[in-house]
């Protein structure tokens, strides 16, 4: 069925992609097609470059691209500078949100969100509206008034660090989110939170790629297709129920296929 | 005596003031010419930009240059504001004296106060030996006022030098706000040389603001000399944007019991500019405090540097004090030097220090990009951040909006003065 599908109508299409951090090589031939409206799961163990395939995506100074290439929409991803891709509608959800203090968690959703608009020759958001934008989506996410006066992430727990990820994701509604291990150092409730944000986002139009080691996210996120991921390539791909073979039988059965 | 201390001395003589006020203005001139001006060799001078000074004409400024109330910033609610255009009061552009404000005409300044200074302070009896009128906010017990102070500089330094004066005098229990403000009237290539005395009698709380914002191709020194009695507070929170090279030296002493020094210092430095401060806090009394914050940063090939020396005598047990330096270099030739010194004579202290020079953490700004933001904006909003420690305190609504513009303008920013 892959073979079949237009190549233009792809949102995301990885072909061969092969990347070096510090020297040592560690995306080596991977490819990957997300269409429009898809939810992907890519799986692996520790080491195996999934936190490397979204910072290479997302463009983190640091990731050398050594072959290969990366489309967005039929744009080369890989030629544009991070704030191009963002500004394009693709959107990082950090494993590890950093900390800003000093700059104001408001200030800098409404400076991202007015970024976008230029792009697409919309005018700056009204105050007013983009407040009531920013509080239904804070509801959604159960955060308090007073995330939005305080620093970025600043002093923040873990959960509530990925919930801000979440929520800025709401706010900014790019066509592709990449999650970077969101759901790692959440418990049971905030697990939730942060799957009822995504799976709100959900529509034929815009995708999702979830970075997970664990079968539990996908419990509350159901995805298309899952991925596992092992020494930079894509080594098995499935529906939902390869994460739960995934979670029976451990890494070491595909990696055994694989080898 | 060197040719400059030499010429100094000439040069007052020459302005030939009369009078009791002349006898100690050539007083300052001879024992500024028996140490003379420091170099660049001097410890604690190895920034300021001192080599102009060989060529500079000392002779004050005329009396009557006229500027505009354009030149000025919009009045703060709430403030009597008074103007000195290089060093002359202009009655036309300020409030009438009043509430503790006098303008002192040439004939009464310099105060003998001045004679007493040497060292660090040695810039300080420059302006004693040249000031004009001089500026003086004297408080009775229990009084309280709020003021603005603007010197404005309007002449070239090759017309004359401009000396700005203020004496501040808080008696028992007094509280004064002041705003106090150095700009140019203009692109001019001024020579400003201030000096300031601060007086805090017991229970006394001055709480004071200082912008320095003068023009590119402005030369300017400050010496601030404070003294603190019991239990008496003083707050001060400085901003220097301006000047192509600008010194300012600080020095408190912390005379009376439970007295105490809160100081916040901001300095920005593009181009080829030099922000230089130091600032010499002596504990002398027991249970005295300081908190000192400086931030700098350091664009282009900006030199910005910021030298805090905290002294303990024996007999000031039960200080604390507390240093927190930071400097933030934003290009390949700038240069940040922060440094905290401690000299502690007693053992009863508890004084804690720390000073980080370094770079705009990457993590920060590929996270700000990620979000969409230009390299640009995202540059300069963590710049504002780097900064906003000092603001924080910053109390006087119409002020903290100005000083915000001011400086989302310094970080070339119209985008980030939207989002202040």
């Amino acid at each position: 069925m892959e073979n079949m599908k237009n190549p233009d109508t792809a949102l995301l299409r990885i072909e061969n992609l092969h990347a070096k951090v510090a020297g040592k090589e560690i995306l080596n031939g991977l490819s990957l097609t997300v269409e429009r409206g898809e939810v992907h799961a890519i799986m692996g163990p520790n080491g195996s470059g999934k936190s490397t395939l979204a910072s290479v995506l997302a463009g983190r100074p640091g990731y050398e691209v050594t072959q290969g290439r990366v489309s967005f929409e039929g744009r080369d991803l890989l030629s544009l500078p991070p704030e191009e891709r963002a500004r394009a509608g693709l959107f990082l959800g950090f494993q590890y949100p950093v900390e800003i203090p000093g700059v104001n968690n408001v200030y800098l959703l409404k400076a991202a969100l007015n970024a976008q608009r230029k792009t697409r020759g919309l005018p700056e958001v009204d105050a007013f509206e983009f407040l009531t934008l920013v509080r239904e989506k804070m509801k959604l996410m159960r955060m308090e008034d007073s995330f939005l006066s305080r620093g970025v992430n600043e002093g923040f727990s873990g959960g509530e660090k990925k919930r801000n990820e979440i929520l800025q994701m709401l706010v900014l509604e790019p066509q592709l989110a990449i999650l970077d291990e969101t759901d790692s150092g959440l418990d049971i409730d905030a697990l939730k939170i942060v799957a009822a944000g995504v799976n709100s986002l959900r529509s034929p139009e815009r995708a999702c790629v979830l970075v997970t080691h664990y079968q539990r996210l996908l419990d509350y996120i159901v995805p298309d297709q899952v991925h596992v991921l092992i020494r930079g390539r894509i080594v098995k791909s499935g529906d939902k129920s390869l994460a739960l073979e995934l979670e029976r039988r451990g890494y070491d059965w595909v990696a055994g296929a694989a080898a | 005596m060197s040719a400059l201390a030499h010429r100094i001395v000439e040069e007052s003589t020459a302005a030939g003031f009369a009078g009791p006020a002349g006898a100690r203005r050539r007083a300052a001139a001879a024992a500024l010419g028996s140490v003379g001006l420091p170099t660049s060799r001097d410890e604690n001078w190895k920034y300021a930009s001192l080599r102009p000074l060989e060529r500079q004409n000392f002779t004050p400024a005329p009396r009557g240059v006229t500027i505009t109330a354009a030149v000025l910033p919009a009045p703060i609610t709430g403030f009597a504001r008074y103007v000195f255009v290089d060093g002359h009061f202009a009655p036309a552009l300020s409030a009438a004296p009043g509430a503790g404000f006098a303008a002192l005409a040439a004939a009464e300044t310099p105060p003998a106060a001045a004679a007493a200074v040497g060292g660090d302070a040695r810039f300080a009896l420059l302006n004693a030996a040249f000031a004009q009128d001089g500026a003086q906010l004297k408080l009775g017990r229990g009084e309280n006022a709020r003021a603005e102070v603007v010197f404005v500089a309007a002449s070239e330094a090759a017309v004359g030098a401009s000396y700005p004066r203020l004496e501040i005098e808080l008696a028992e229990g007094a509280q004064l706000e002041l705003i106090e403000r150095h700009l140019g009237a203009g692109e001019v290539a001024a020579f400003v040389n201030s000096a300031l005395t601060v007086q805090l009698d017991r229970g006394a709380q001055l709480r004071h603001t200082r912008l320095q914002d003068l023009p590119a191709r402005a030369l300017s020194f400050d010496t601030l000399s404070a003294e603190l009695h019991d239990g008496s507070a003083y707050r001060l929170l400085g901003v220097a944007t301006g000047a192509q090279s600008a010194r300012s030296t600080l020095l408190a002493r912390l005379a009376g019991e439970g007295a105490g020094i809160d100081m916040a210092l901001a300095a920005l430095g593009e181009a080829a500019q030099v922000q230089d401060a130091y600032a010499r806090i002596e504990h002398v009394a027991r249970n005295t405090r300081t908190e000192q914050l400086f931030r700098g940063i350091a664009a282009d090939r900006a030199r910005v540097a910021f030298n805090g020396k905290v002294v303990v005598d024996a007999g000031a047990a039960g200080t604390d004090s507390r240093q927190s330096l930071r400097g933030l270099l934003a290009g390949s030739q700038a240069e940040i030097d922060v440094r905290p010194q401690l000299e502690i004579y007693t053992d009863d202290v508890r004084c804690s220090h720390g000073a980080t020079a370094g770079k705009l953490d990457d993590a920060m700004l590929f996270y700000l990009l990620s979000r969409g933001l230009e390299p640009a904006t995202a540059q300069r909003l963590l710049k504002w951040a780097f900064l906003a420690d000092a603001f924080a305190r910053i109390e006087i609504p119409d002020l903290r909006r100005q000083i915000e513009a001011r400086l989302a303008g310094a970080l070339h920013d119209g985008a980030l003065k939207e989002l202040l």
